[in-house]
């Protein structure tokens, strides 16, 4: 079981005297266990600094983040972390940059090879496993890292923008998986969007983020009933969501 | 295609998989090979038509067959040039590549080196060598030491690049599965930085036999570099042009094994795929 995330008056600032860039914060959140939080933003607003600190990649100017009531102070290699970009790597195919994780873990693929198999053909690559990235589109690439994230079975994930480069149709089909797969599993999910719909279909909680420098104006809990599919999103419940977060982006002049 | 061939006999009145693969690479290089044929029936044609003599231009044929009959001076001279242009080379590798390695992790040597380095860039090599020659005499050692002079600032300058430019993102994953210094070094920034080194392995397999012709010309005894001056100063251009040719089979070698290397450690990448 996954340990609570708590945020403490966290804040980042990049850079010194008058370069300085105020990116973050301060805020304060918990993100439970089990809980499936998106961090929604406009582009800018500090998302992915949020993201790294929580993943102790990246170290707070000011407050703290305690995971189960410690401190985070360096890496954390208990989570699965996918980037803006991904970290597929173009000398290994789809199968070989899935076992990337537990190599550099130092563990030996071969004795998971079942679990990578598995892991692929959840989203539909077993037939690719031999292939490298270049020969993927960029949907099937996400779903590749999403494998590489995923294969040392985690059980906090954190995301950032996983869907942000892909097409409507595509993106509509990883949100099934995302959803399937935490579903089953119930790992702590952060996960990073632009999409308002986005993230009130996934998350148990969405936290709205303000522009730069990003504070979290409001966390809200979204109780629609899972699984949630396209037919949620007509439902008045969903729409109101969306209306009150769209409301929001709207004071602030970023909608 | 070539294992069907293999599994069930070429039906009869039909090519041999090997001529039909050597016809389809014809196919693909003619325009090349023509456009070669082309330029050396208008260089063998035009000497006889403006009259051009032979000391100040020979025709192909010419070169040829001058050229044939000083063979075994010439093969004796493409083994000096391609040891000093070997040797050297290798060495450049041997010692940039490690330099270059030891740069880019290094933040002290990447304040204090480095920028000497980059200065030094700025330098042309070539010009150390009447130094090298005066002080080391007419041996094959001095030429060495500069084809390893112009080779490894090539070398040892991508590798620094290639070594300190792994993105955020894979540097940021390498740390988040708690990897240490050499798993990561093995299993990420090792072949990632391999292609940026095989930029600075081929820009300075092209000036290696630059350096070794340009020394043997300052000072030499021995060599396709000298043999090409002293014939050159015997109004012999068509041996000069002999000479070039050996040279130039000599620079493609290298670069063929450096290419060779390539397809071989980074099959993988946009460079070689493309090919
Ligand atoms: N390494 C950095 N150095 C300086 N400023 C940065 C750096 N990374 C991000 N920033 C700045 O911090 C702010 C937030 O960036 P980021 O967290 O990437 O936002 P988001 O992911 O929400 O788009 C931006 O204004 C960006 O310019
Ligand atoms: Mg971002």
């Amino acid at each position: 079981m996954a340990a609570t995330i708590e945020l403490r008056s966290l804040a980042k600032t990049y850079g010194f005297g008058p370069q300085a860039v105020y990116a973050f914060g301060p805020a304060d959140l918990t993100i439970p266990s089990g809980s499936f939080v998106s961090l929604l933003g406009p582009s800018g607003c500090g998302k992915s600094t949020l993201l790294l600190m929580i993943a102790g990649l990246l170290a707070p100017s000011r407050g703290e983040i305690l995971v189960g009531g410690k401190q985070v102070s360096g890496p954390r290699t208990d989570i699965g972390i996918m980037f803006q970009d991904n970290t597929l790597v173009p000398w290994r195919t789809v199968e070989g940059n899935v076992a990337l994780q537990l190599e550099l873990r130092g563990q030996k693929p071969s004795a998971h090879a079942g679990r990578i198999n598995e892991l692929l053909r959840s989203v539909q690559l077993e037939d690719f496993a031999k292939r490298r990235p270049h020969e993927l589109s960029g949907g099937m690439q996400q779903r590749a890292a999403f494998c590489q994230a995923l294969v040392h079975e985690p059980d906090t994930l954190l995301l950032d923008e996983p869907l942000g480069k892909l097409d409507a149709m595509t993106r509509e089909g990883i949100r099934a998986d995302l959803q399937t797969l935490w579903m089953k599993r119930k790992p702590t999910v952060v996960f990073v969007t632009h999409s308002i719909e986005e993230a009130v279909q996934l998350s148990s909680t969405v936290c709205v983020i303000t522009p730069r420098p990003g504070r979290i104006e409001c966390a809200i809990d979204i109780d629609l009933p899972w699984p949630r599919d396209l037919d949620v999103k007509s439902t008045p419940e969903f729409t109101d969501h969306v209306h009150r977060i769209q409301e929001i982006f709207r004071d602030y002049g970023v909608i | 295609m070539t294992m069907a061939s293999s599994e069930k006999p070429a039906p009869a009145g039909r090519l041999p998989a090997v001529l039909l693969r050597l016809l389809a690479s014809l196919e693909r290089s003619w325009p090349f090979v023509a456009f070669f044929v082309g330029l050396f029936l208008c260089w063998e044609w035009s000497v006889d038509l403006f009259n051009i003599p032979a000391y100040i231009l020979p025709k192909p044929s010419e070169i040829v067959a001058k050229g044939w009959a000083d063979v075994p001076r010439l093969v004796d001279y493409f083994w000096i040039t391609g040891m000093e242009t070997f040797v050297g080379y290798f060495l450049a590798i041997a010692v940039g590549l490690p330099i270059g390695l030891a740069i880019a992790f290094s933040p002290l040597l990447r304040r204090t080196i480095y920028p000497f380095f980059v200065s030094l860039e700025m330098v042309p090599k070539i010009a150390f060598a009447p130094l090298f020659i005066s002080w080391l005499g007419f041996g094959m050692l001095p030429k060495v030491i500069i084809v390893v002079l112009v080779c490894f600032f090539p070398v040892a300058l991508n590798s620094i690049h290639a070594f300190g430019s792994l993105s955020d993102e894979l540097t940021r994953f390498c740390r988040s599965t708690g990897a240490g210094v050499w798993r990561t070094f093995w299993k990420v920034r090792l072949p990632a930085a391999l292609p940026q080194c095989f930029v600075g392995f081929k820009y300075a397999a092209v000036n290696a036999t630059v350096g070794a012709t340009i020394a043997e010309f300052i000072g030499s005894d021995q060599g396709l570099g000298f043999y090409i001056q002293i014939v050159t100063g015997n109004m012999r251009p068509d041996l000069a042009f002999a000479g070039i040719f050996f040279l130039t089979v000599l620079g493609l070698l290298l670069f063929g094994l450096v290419t060779l290397a390539e397809h071989l450690l980074i099959p993988w990448h946009i460079s070689v795929r493309r090919h």
